[in-house]
């Protein structure tokens, strides 16, 4: 029963998969997919008919290193990449013209699009932010805004008023979007020395969690977010820094396998997604299942059968119907190299309740 | 009073209704049927729950305009739509068997490894009587006669295996994973060499090869014990020796005294042969259980010997899981090795003997309020982390593959590697707004 709707996307990337995305725009099943192998990857769940079925390949972006983030931009034909050349890049779908908006000093991790501020924001291992306006790189004018951060970042998102920076050390800073937007538009004009800009976050935290933070996603209500650990655990916690919703705060376990010897194995939380509708939420995990869950009632929804290699990443589209999940061998403890495995991408079409919570018992 | 603080005896497990879809055991019918509806047979569409995969067949295609092709969280090899299952009707008999098997091997493993830590005699047979009750099969006496025959035809062969019958009391001697319990009740070699074969259906070939091995097995720990133990049975052994002719050959081996003894009461029945004993009644074929076989032993043989032997006993019990599964028509990979599924039930399925606990990691994998719960589960159980470096995270790792390393033109000599070792130092930031719960 489970096979039958879900489907595997033909010609995935040759090498793990680092980012996957659904495209924002309503009703497009549209995802981007940044990939190990130095490519980006755009598919289409539908075919030519508009009938949503095997899903093609549409087209690939070659990079010079391996890509380690991509977003959609301000429509679905414009996507920005974030890679281990340093380079943060935005990508006209159509001409396939690559355009290099900054470069940091070390590999970017993240890179993220707000809509409602136009501003595309990049987080990279040299422990700084990149604030871009989307007319950088072309505009010599536009540069970006350099916010140093305490940590190196691992994992950012961001909601229409907030940007929540997951970091090392167990920190993690939310900042206002407005604010930042505001910033990048004034160091525009006043452009000097690489426009470092020390920027005080709304919020600093710490983790909830007591091990390295794997993940960070929003809720789409802009009200609170979760984030995950290699310590098989998900952390839900809200924005509002009241002592009442503080209160509601709460972490649990997951993606752990008890092994024949007894021993609790526990796998690292890499991919977490929200879905746009529902408000529940997806988690995916280094033991390669993908499970739903309804962050409010602290509830699980379901958990999906497992999949043949780590979760990397997991998406909803736009329209909430589908779930798109990157299968790609994760790194170990004590291994030089990743285990061999399966690259794959699966997609889940969700019945109109799949991923609703059932409430609160 | 003892047996009463031991868990649910054979018979208990066997008769707890089971899913055949996940092999989970619950305590009542009604709650089976409910774990069916809600786990199995649950429309993943509407979240309507049927009755039977049949129904829920029917249902995804009426309703969902959608075809069922396998039962969800089911077993691999038990997805399939084929069987109509209600609780525990329409289970088919080969699964039904293999699954009374695995609780009963299962059953014997728990009972050993118990006794193995507590030296306690098995509880099974004296008890409750249980491992009894799985072993209605007896060994029809033209069975016996034909494995005496056999067992004899070997002999001839001249194998050291002639001295096993002087070694059966003199067991303490043997190592316990060796001794069949068969060959604790009868004391004849020929018995015991067979006792394995005979027990098995002729349908399972494998099991003949555990056999010949503890056949082998057993000349050596009976040299070892010769010293010590011949004397006391020689006076025993003596008067039945003359009557057992098949057996001379075993008496021109080094000790004397010893290889008389085996053919002592020795008919050709095993069985009837140890009347010899003067404790004919716990050694009818159904008392194949260790602990019988202690009470027996105990009493009829001299002293000096059934002290030592005492011992080896409370292990022998490993042998009566064999006989177990022998007597099931289990196949054991391996004689000592855990029972497990024969099913091919991948790794992720935990056997039976541990669903308690993972049904406990399910729990644990509800979201909890607060985390002081998940801490305090954290404790009982050992845990092992697949990624555990906590200032690197597992990207970073990749990317200082050498198949990844990538040098930007203007840093011509200098790696990723270094950049991001550079970019590792961290500050905290725990003061000033930090936002903490409280609760941590």
């Amino acid at each position: 029963m489970s096979s039958s709707n879900q489907f595997i996307l033909d010609n995935p990337p040759t090498d793990a998969i680092s980012a996957l995305k659904f495209s924002p725009e309503a009703d497009s099943t549209r995802i981007v997919v940044a990939s190990w192998d130095k490519n980006v990857y755009l598919y289409d769940l539908r075919d030519e008919n508009g009938t949503v079925g095997e899903g093609k390949l549409l087209q690939t972006f070659e990079h010079r290193a391996p890509v380690l983030d991509v977003c959609f931009g301000n429509t679905e034909n414009e996507i920005y990449t974030a890679g281990l050349d340093w380079d943060v890049r935005k990508i006209d779908i159509n001409t396939g013209q690559q355009t290099v908006l900054s470069s940091h000093e070390a590999g970017v991790r993240n890179v993220v699009y707000s809509r409602e501020h136009q501003i595309i924001i990049s987080g990279s291992w040299d422990s700084t932010l990149h604030i871009h306006r989307t007319d950088a790189g072309t505009n010599t004018e536009s540069q970006p805004v350099v916010v140093p951060l305490p940590s190196k970042p691992f994992s950012i998102s961001l909601t229409s008023t907030k940007l929540v920076v997951a970091m090392a050390s167990r920190s993690l800073e939310i900042y206002d979007l407005k604010a930042l937007a505001v910033l990048t538009a004034q160091a525009d004009s006043t452009s000097t020395n690489g426009n470092r800009v020390e920027v005080e976050p709304w919020q600093r935290r710490e983790s909830s969690l007591k091990f390295m933070t794997r993940c960070v996603a929003c809720m789409p209500g802009d009200t609170g977010y979760a984030s995950s650990s290699i310590e098989g655990r998900v952390a839900v916690e809200w924005f509002d820094p009241s002592p009442e919703s503080q209160a509601r705060k709460y972490a649990f376990k997951c993606h752990r396998q008890t092994s024949e010897d007894g021993v609790d194995v526990v796998y690292p939380v890499n991919a977490l997604a929200f879905h746009p509708v529902h408000g529940s939420f997806a988690s995916g995990g280094g033991d390669g299942v993908v499970a739903l869950w309804d962050g409010i009632a602290k509830r699980r929804i379901r958990q999906y059968q497992k999949y043949p290699s780590s979760i990397s990443s997991v998406d909803f589209s736009s329209s909430g119907k589908y779930l798109a999940i990157a299968v790609s061998p994760g790194f170990e403890d004590g291994k030089d190299e990743v285990a061999e495995g399966v690259v794959k991408i699966f997609v889940r079409e969700l019945s109109e309740t799949e991923a609703k919570g059932k409430g609160a018992k | 009073m003892v047996k009463k603080r031991r868990g649910p005896s054979l018979d208990e497990l066997l008769a707890r209704p089971w899913c055949y879809y996940c092999e989970r055991d619950f305590d009542d019918l009604k709650i089976l049927t409910l774990h069916q509806k809600a786990k199995h047979f649950k429309c993943e569409r509407c979240g309507r729950r049927l009755n039977t995969a049949g129904g829920l067949s029917v249902h995804m295609s009426q309703v969902h305009k959608e075809q069922l092709t396998e039962i969800e969280n089911a077993l691999p090899n038990r997805v399939g739509l084929d069987v109509e299952i209600f609780g525990m009707e329409g289970i088919p008999d080969d699964v039904l068997q293999a699954h009374h098997q695995r609780v009963a091997t299962q059953f014997q493993q728990a009972e050993t490894e118990r006794q193995a830590a507590t030296g306690n005699p098995p509880s099974g047979a004296s008890a409750g009587g249980q491992p009894a009750a799985k072993k209605p099969k007896l060994e029809a006496s033209s069975d016996l006669k034909k494995r005496l025959a056999e067992h004899r035809a070997r002999r001839a062969e001249g194998a050291a295996g002639g001295s096993s019958g002087d070694a059966t009391p003199v067991g303490a001697g043997q190592t316990p994973g060796q001794t069949p319990p068969v060959s604790t009740p009868t004391p004849t070699p020929g018995a015991y060499e067979q006792s394995p074969t005979a027990s098995t259906p002729a349908t399972l070939p494998t099991i003949p090869v555990p056999a010949p091995a503890q056949q082998y097995s057993y000349p050596q720990p009976y040299g070892g014990v010769l010293a010590a133990a011949p004397p006391p049975q020689l006076p025993y052994q003596q008067p039945p020796n003359l009557g057992y002719p098949p057996f001379s050959p075993a008496t021109a081996q080094p000790v004397p005294g010893v290889p008389a003894y085996p053919p002592a009461g020795y008919p050709p029945q095993p069985f009837p042969g140890q009347p010899g004993y003067g404790a004919p009644s716990p050694y009818t074929p159904q008392q194949h259980t260790p602990t019988e076989s202690i009470t027996p032993r105990s009493g009829s043989l001299p002293a000096p010997s059934g002290l030592p032997q005492r011992p080896s006993f409370g292990a022998p019990s490993v042998n009566a899981q064999q006989m177990q599964q022998m007597h099931m028509g289990h196949l054991p990979p391996h004689p000592t090795a855990a029972p497990g599924y024969s099913n091919g039930e991948t790794a992720q399925v935990p056997p039976p003997a541990t669903d308690t606990q993972s049904g406990a990691a399910k729990e644990a994998e509800k979201p909890t309020d607060g985390t002081e719960k998940p801490s305090k589960k954290e404790k009982s159980k050992p845990t092992r982390m697949i990624y555990s470096d906590e200032t690197t995270s597992p990207e970073e790792k990749m990317a200082r593959l050498a198949r990844y390393a990538f040098a930007r033109e203007r840093f011509q000599a200098e790696t990723t590697l270094g950049e991001l070792q550079g970019s590792a130092v961290t500050g905290t930031i725990r003061d000033q707004d930090t936002v903490v719960d409280p609760a941590h």
